[in-house]
């Protein structure tokens, strides 16, 4: 049975430990966004380097959600004008290190990780949460404020970028932190079901082949 | 009277705008239904949030989705017209005033292949195709920006002599290859035979039908039946988290060709971005959808 959770950041094992696939959540306080893959890359650099990143990670959400921020005049500099996630498995290969790294407690952005990403998850206590892709109009209206934004030399939605939110959901616990994936979970069902389907496509063709 | 480039610029740049901003309204009309034929919960909440998002989207005149895409332009250029001004600079300058006006603002994402550097302009941006229209007295103007999150997925294969089991296999095998990344649900368009590049092109336009329309090949009408109800079969639903709709249509064409076969599979994703208008001889401007 889905529950739905409202969580404040940051958040501890425990808190995650009660949080399970399927389930929906919300999120308060602050989260950190990129889309970059030279952001990720640099992270991992930063990590391995020893040397700290601009913002803190710990216990906190990092997430693949493209944000457009403008320079205003708002303590940060910036004002958020929208957000809207893009697709995780385009840093499947990072992943697994920055969870480690960074002991991230939340991550996301839609369509999910890789079994490598999930057991990195499972490890230190992390959920993926998947957001509405096209969800720019709704995502935004959680958006209390820009905190920060670093790594300026990159374009809006590369830099490393802190928002204050409010609200921010529902999103879909794709993977928990007890190592099941919905993502898994379903491809290995569509799998099962696969030649079924193709029985059923040829029984019901029109044309019979030879 | 002829059609002249400024107007052809001012229709192409409010293209654009209105497919970042507003969802067909066939496609509302079928997420809605799909929200609920859903049981599971997830599914349904998917689908609940998806028309507020479309809703609004229109309602706050903003964006559906922050990856405004690649701007493509299809151009169905009638015989009966005549043109006043160039018209594939007035494309080009149409989508540059919209990059300069659009609130809010938008996110650079055309990219150059060669060095990944991302920018608002570039060599063949817009991609813009012609095609001419005997007997009609307009020019129709498609505009569909192509996102990241199905334009990675989409593929052409090019088999010899293929059964139809085959290419059915094959864009079931594409459709499980996008799985649950491309946010789903998905319309697909398929292009079958003809050359390597004009598999493509029917593949793009196939994608872009309107829902509802009985394809006159008795052939593809079955096949595009039956492919829908395979991949809602598959389970990877709204937003590839689960749920019996994980496709809105399939839409096929075929062109006649050698024994070699192309078969191409395109995507849109469930915002279905897709507008057109038509521009007729006189000035009249006709916004189709």
């Amino acid at each position: 049975m889905s529950k739905t959770h409202h969580l404040r950041l940051p958040l501890s094992a425990d808190d995650i430990a009660a949080i399970h696939a399927g389930d929906l959540v919300y999120l308060d306080g602050d989260i950190v966004v990129t889309i970059g893959l030279p952001t990720h890359q640099r992270m991992i650099d930063c990590a391995e380097q020893g040397v700290p990143l601009p913002v803190d990670l710990q216990g906190g959400a990092f997430l693949h959600l493209s944000s457009y921020n403008r320079e205003s005049d708002t303590p940060s500099g910036y004002e958020a004008l929208y957000m809207n996630p893009t697709t995780s498995t385009r840093y499947t290969a990072y992943m697994p290190k920055l969870i480690r790294a960074y002991n991230l407690r939340v991550i996301g952005g839609k369509g999910g990780l890789d079994l490598e990403s999930a057991k990195a998850m499972q490890e230190v206590g992390c959920i993926y949460l998947s957001f509405l892709g096209g969800g720019a109009t709704l995502l935004a209206q959680s958006i209390k404020e820009v905190v920060s934004v670093h790594w300026e030399d990159y374009i809006s939605q590369f830099r490393l970028v802190t928002l204050r939110v409010e609200g921010l959901g529902p999103a879909t616990v794709g993977i928990d932190g007890h190592g099941q994936s919905l993502y898994d979970n379903i491809k290995a069902t569509a799998l099962e079901r696969l030649p079924g389907i193709l029985e059923e496509l040829d029984r019901t063709r029109l044309q019979k082949t030879t | 009277m002829a059609i002249s480039s400024e107007l052809i610029r001012s229709v192409t740049s409010s293209l654009y705008e209105w497919s970042l901003k507003m969802v067909p309204d066939d496609t509302k009309r079928e997420l809605a239904l799909a929200e609920r034929r859903e049981t599971g919960a997830v599914a349904k909440n998917t689908f609940k949030i998806m028309i507020k998002s479309a809703d609004a989207a229109e309602r706050e005149d903003h964006l559906v989705c922050s990856d405004v895409g690649v701007p493509t332009y299809m151009v169905k250029v009638g015989t009966q017209v005549s043109f006043s001004g160039n018209v594939r600079q007035a494309i080009v300058d149409g989508f540059a005033d919209l990059v300069e006006g659009i609130q809010p603002p938008i996110l650079k994402m055309v990219t150059n292949p060669l060095t990944l550097q991302r920018s608002y302009q570039g060599r063949n941006m817009p991609i813009v195709t012609f095609d001419m229209v005997d007997d009609v007295d307009y020019v129709e103007i498609i505009c569909a920006p192509k996102a990241l999150g199905t334009g990675r997925w989409e593929s052409i294969e090019t088999f010899v002599y293929p059964s139809l089991p085959t290419i059915e296999r094959y864009v079931l095998d594409s459709v499980l290859k996008a799985g649950s990344q491309p946010c789903p649900p998905i319309v697909v368009g398929v292009g079958i035979g003809g050359t390597f590049d004009y598999a493509a092109k029917m593949a793009k336009e196939c994608v872009l039908r309107p829902f509802g329309q009985i394809n006159p090949e008795p052939i593809l009408a079955d096949m595009e039946q039956r492919l829908l109800k395979a991949i809602n079969s598959t389970g990877f639903g709204p937003m590839g988290t689960g749920g019996e709709t994980s496709a809105m249509a399939v839409h096929i064409d075929y062109s006649s060709g050698h024994g070699f076969t192309p078969v191409a599979v395109a995507f849109n994703c469930w915002i279905n971005r897709r507008t057109r208008a038509r521009i007729y001889n006189d000035g009249r401007v006709v916004r189709i959808e």
